[in-house]
């Protein structure tokens, strides 16, 4: 009896003061989904290429978010339920769908979901939870006691060093009106497929679907349980105007960060692919080592596409 | 005096005189390789020159001169001849090459966006800013 509760103590006291683990990744999750509010968010990343940020007015309604940025620009996006609507002026300049019967979440997310105290947070009552991969914090979360809502969330690098922030800077409760929108009717639904030579396992992400179309492009989503990116590998070039130059390992990729995001691209031998996604940069090694290198099609043929295209 | 076969075609050319034909004839005295040397070239001369004579056709000489005398005195015409060629097989190789098919960054966002929202954790953490939103400053 004295050793069991002496093993009890001990247990106690390596729990650090105030530290519990908490709720599941995914019911935090769900909850957030679930809730409705309008805000201004304001997301910052500092980025190995500088500072990425962004500031913008969200709103969300039963699963779906409406968003646009703060300034003049018409420009306003919809998404929800794997529908993707970006309009402009009134009209719908791009648009994308996909499939969600097929689609499932990550079985084993990588993150344990830490309780971290209460908060106070734009005047409201909230909750802080970190999200830790052992004993690494890859991420903090804020959220209103009352609806829910992730009101802040800073990703970290695997220095402890923050990555972004996605913050709100206002909170409202209520959701102004909210215009109906049609997607492209000539816009198909991407279904999900069950053959593709991109790999089941990247870094310790895993592939959740993919997507083959006609047009020889394959399309797989990663996910870790929080931090997700897609594959592609198309038969064609990948074009992605903007980029920098990232070499690694020898290979050459074009590279480009936006607020919250990272794209890569680079040549295969037999077409191209990319990397899109929202995992920190200390991540990006890994992932792209495990993924077919980069092709260098030598001088002449350089040469000859830099002058004719 | 060493030996010279140079000497020895320029005396049979006549073209030694004074000190110059006195010292070759004196070495020559001494020299039994030099006097041999001299023989065979005489021979060979006689020889040659008992060939028969050919007459070249008539019409040889001009037709190669009409070839020939132009591309000499016009060396800058037909280099820049050979530059237009070589610039006019590139430009028809360029404009038959049909360009390669690309596929814009883009179109995979959208994709990606789309299923984004599908994700569990999308939402305020998930949000993709596309190309067109402006930033703030």
């Amino acid at each position: 009896m004295k050793r069991l509760l002496a093993g009890v103590v001990a247990g106690l006291l390596l729990i650090p003061h105030g530290v519990a683990l908490g709720a599941e990744l995914d019911e935090l999750l769900e909850e957030s989904r679930s809730a409705s509010y309008s805000a201004e968010q304001l997301i910052s990343c500092a980025t190995p290429d500088g500072v990425r940020d962004a500031l913008i007015e969200l709103q969300q309604r039963a699963g779906e978010v409406r968003y646009f940025g703060k300034s003049k620009s018409t420009t306003e996006v919809w998404s929800g339920y794997g529908g993707w609507v970006v309009q402009s002026d009134g009209s719908v300049i791009d648009s994308a769908n996909v499939d969600g019967e097929e689609v499932l979440p990550a079985e084993e997310p990588r993150y344990q979901v830490e309780e971290a105290g209460q908060a106070l947070y734009l005047g409201r009552r909230a909750d802080t939870y970190v999200l830790r991969d052992g004993e690494l914090a890859r991420a903090e979360l804020i959220v209103d006691r009352a609806t829910g809502v992730i009101m802040s969330v800073v990703t970290f690098d695997d220095e402890g060093g923050v990555y972004c922030e996605r913050t709100f800077v206002s909170y409202n409760p209520n959701v102004p009106e909210w215009p109906v929108v049609e997607s492209d009717p000539d816009s198909e639904a991407l279904v999900a497929s069950s053959e593709s030579t991109l790999p089941e396992e990247l870094a310790g992400f895993t592939r959740l679907d993919v997507y083959v179309d006609d047009d020889g492009l394959d399309f797989g989503y990663y996910s870790d349980g929080f931090f997700s990116f897609a594959v592609f590998e198309s038969d064609v070039e990948i074009v992605l105007d903007g980029g920098v130059v990232y070499r690694v390992d020898g290979g050459s990729y074009a590279r480009e960060f936006t607020p919250g995001q990272v794209t890569y691209t680079w040549p295969i031998s037999n077409g191209g692919m990319a990397l899109i996604g929202d995992l920190p940069p200390d991540m990006h090694d890994a992932v792209l080592a495990e993924l077919p290198q980069p092709y260098d099609p030598g001088f002449f043929k350089r040469l000859w596409r830099s002058l004719f295209g | 005096m060493r030996h010279s076969g140079s000497q020895i075609s320029a005396y049979l050319d006549g073209e030694l005189t004074g000190p110059e034909l006195a010292d070759f004839l004196h070495h020559l005295g001494e020299c039994g390789q030099c006097s041999d040397e001299l023989l065979e070239t005489q021979e060979v001369r006689a020889a040659v020159r008992s060939l028969p004579v050919i007459e070249v056709p008539a019409g040889l000489m001009p037709a190669t001169e009409a070839e020939v005398l132009p591309l000499h005195r016009n060396r800058g015409f037909w280099v820049s001849t050979a530059a237009a060629v070589v610039i006019l097989i590139i430009a028809i190789a360029a404009l038959v090459t049909p360009a390669p098919a690309t596929i814009s960054v883009d179109e995979l966002n959208s994709r990606f966006a789309a299923r984004v929202s599908l994700d569990p954790a999308f939402g305020p953490a998930k949000v993709i800013i596309p190309e067109v939103t402006e930033v703030a400053e």
